[in-house]
């Protein structure tokens, strides 16, 4: 006991031991929540840590396909099928969604810990009455303050840490002038493309804008369909971080959104065009529309939008956040390993 | 040093005896003071209407660098912008008409873009079409940004104009040179001169961009304006005689000269 004690020890001061991150298959499509587990576990690849991206099923895409390919040096591993070693001294990182694998995983003597990046998933597969904590997941990285206090309010007992997001540096102010292109990021497909349609009916003298839909795309062609666009539309009523807004924010393209349900603390009453009544959207986007035409946009709208999403583009302060989450995390689990063979 | 835009203004005016010619200068002129930027002069070319001409040598021009250049043959739109045209010191030049306003930030974003996109050597702004009650009735030259409508969006080409006629030349900055290449208008045509122009200069690859700002408002048919008169006055022109226009532009469009074609009603 005592030698596989040592073992564990060993590994984790030589590295050797395993941090996994559970991912869900985007099939191609850029989504800014995976881009962020890559981005941990790139950052930890590149402290030497021994990382491997977990996914289901054998038909996982890769995200080299939307991601460049600085990421391919991370190891992958299916789950299906497969026998997972899992010793005591590695982590298991699993995104709140996976309710139903933290409830598979709960007798792993591993170290859990919960990636919450989106509130609205945590009840959708976890079974009635449970918790993270019952599961053996006493750890919970979130991305905002406002989610954590959301976090702490419904899962006791669970530590919870806050990493930003960053804005990757693709997004930057594009040197030509914008067309006459709309972006449009809804959660629900159904109600972006009803505000284009009552938009052209209410405004027919606007249809020479163009609302560009930007799904599908990989990060950099979605950053490459920003830079024709000078007005950005937003629905997502549950977005708890804003990925979106804040990449067109960065390259200087204000933002007509609805204020969501967990209201994001970098949104500002002078940071862009926030409403709160869905029905408002296509008046709010054509008084932009003619007030960008006739040069009157205050250039305190596009100033303080980039100087918000400049708060959020510090890549080395991510990665040494991300690189003293993890290395406490472990450390505690050595010290603990530690104090087993004293009491021993 | 004040900004300022390498450009002559040309205003062609063909008499002042015309309902609210007071007020419509005034506002015409009032435009050019508060352009956010500067630029080189303004060419009046005026017939030699008795009322005209002591109108403008009593205005009060303040700033503005204003040549007043007298057109002495028969008064004629096209030929009084080709005089002007000759008479321009700057780089590029703007076609004005007395009842129209630019728009403050026009010449600012002219100014913008041709250095931006130096291979363009002509700007449209997006205008606005009033109605003689000053309604807004529409805007002109935004179809560039229609999708699917061109190649490029923004840029205006010469399969693209075959299709569609609807541009206008008012408010447009064009390089001098390109009128000097390819000649300006065409005084013998009536109706399509500014479709046949706009034809030529996209078949001699002169490249044409829609700035996507409004920078002109265009009064549309008010009582006395040339096209009115080709619907309602003295000039009254057929559908026949329209077709004939357009097809003819289709046609000379190859040629830089013009070639006094003149229309004639066929015997049967």
């Amino acid at each position: 006991m005592i030698e596989k004690i040592k073992g564990s020890i060993a590994n984790i001061e030589s590295k050797s031991n395993r941090i996994y991150f559970f991912v869900q298959d985007t099939r191609g499509n850029a989504k800014a929540s995976i881009k962020y587990m890559y981005d941990m576990a790139l950052t930890l690849k590149n402290e030497g840590y021994n990382v491997i991206m977990l996914y289901e099923k054998k038909e996982y895409t890769p995200v080299s396909s939307w991601l460049n390919s600085d990421y391919d040096v991370i190891e992958h591993q299916i789950l299906e099928g497969t026998n997972l070693a899992i010793s005591p001294e590695d982590t298991l990182v699993i995104p709140e969604i996976f309710g139903f694998i933290m409830e598979q995983v709960k007798n792993l003597p591993c170290g859990k810990i919960v990636l919450s990046q989106a509130y609205d998933h945590i009840y959708e597969t976890i079974s009635p009455g449970a918790s993270w904590f019952q599961y053996g997941f006493h750890k919970c990285i979130t991305t905002s303050d406002i989610q954590k206090t959301y976090i702490t309010n419904n899962m006791k007992n669970v530590s919870i840490d806050v990493i930003t997001p960053v804005i990757s540096d693709v997004f930057v102010e594009p040197v030509f002038p914008p067309k006459t292109m709309i972006a449009m990021v809804s959660r629900e497909q159904r109600d972006g493309v009803n505000i284009i349609k009552e938009f052209y009916n209410k405004y027919p003298q606007y249809r020479f804008f163009t609302f560009k839909d930007l799904r599908g795309l990989s990060h950099e062609e979605f950053a490459n369909g920003l830079k024709d666009c000078f007005m950005s539309v937003w629905i997502d009523p549950t977005s708890s971080f804003g990925t979106f807004p804040l990449e067109s924010m960065k390259m200087g393209i204000p933002v007509v959104g609805k204020v969501p349900n967990m209201v994001p603390e970098w949104m500002k009453e002078d940071n862009g065009v926030w409403i709160e009544n869905h029905l408002q959207f296509t008046d709010v986007i054509a008084d932009m529309v003619q007030t960008w035409l006739e040069d009157n946009v205050k250039p305190e709208l596009y100033t303080n939008s980039k100087e918000t999403a400049s708060r959020y583009s510090d890549m080395e302060k991510f990665k040494s956040e991300v690189v003293f989450l993890f290395s406490d995390f472990i450390n505690k689990r050595k010290e603990a390993f530690e104090a087993q063979i004293l009491e021993q | 040093m004040e900004e300022k835009l390498n450009l002559s203004v040309i205003l062609p005016i063909k008499s002042a005896v015309v309902k609210d010619f007071d007020e419509f200068f005034d506002k015409a002129i009032k435009s050019l003071k508060i352009q956010q930027i500067g630029f080189n002069e303004l060419i009046i070319v005026h017939t030699q209407e008795e009322q005209l001409v002591s109108k403008l040598k009593a205005y009060d021009f303040e700033s503005l660098n204003v040549k007043l250049i007298e057109h002495t043959k028969e008064p004629n739109y096209q030929s009084q912008i080709n005089l002007g045209i000759e008479s321009a010191s700057s780089e590029w030049v703007s076609f004005f008409e007395f009842d129209d306003e630019y728009s403050n930030i026009w010449f600012k974003n002219v100014k913008k873009y041709s250095e931006l996109y130096s291979d363009v050597e002509a700007f449209l702004p997006i205008v606005v079409d009033v109605d003689h009650k000053d309604v807004f009735a529409g805007f002109t030259n935004e179809a560039t940004f229609a999708a699917n409508f061109t190649q490029e969006m923004g840029y205006l080409n010469n399969e693209t104009l075959l299709d569609y006629q609807n541009f206008q030349t008012a408010g447009m900055v064009v390089k001098k040179s390109v009128l000097e290449d390819f000649g300006g208008f065409k005084s013998s045509m009536k109706l399509t001169f500014v479709y046949e122009f706009l034809l030529r200069i996209t078949y001699n690859s002169v490249r044409i961009m829609t700035i996507p700002k409004i920078g002109y408002k265009h009064m549309s048919m008010r009582e006395g304006s040339i096209f009115w008169s080709y619907k309602n006055g003295e000039s009254t022109i057929t559908n026949e005689e329209v077709k004939f226009w357009i097809s003819t532009a289709k046609k000379e469009y190859f040629f830089s000269n013009d070639r006094d074609i003149k229309y004639e009603v066929q015997s049967v």
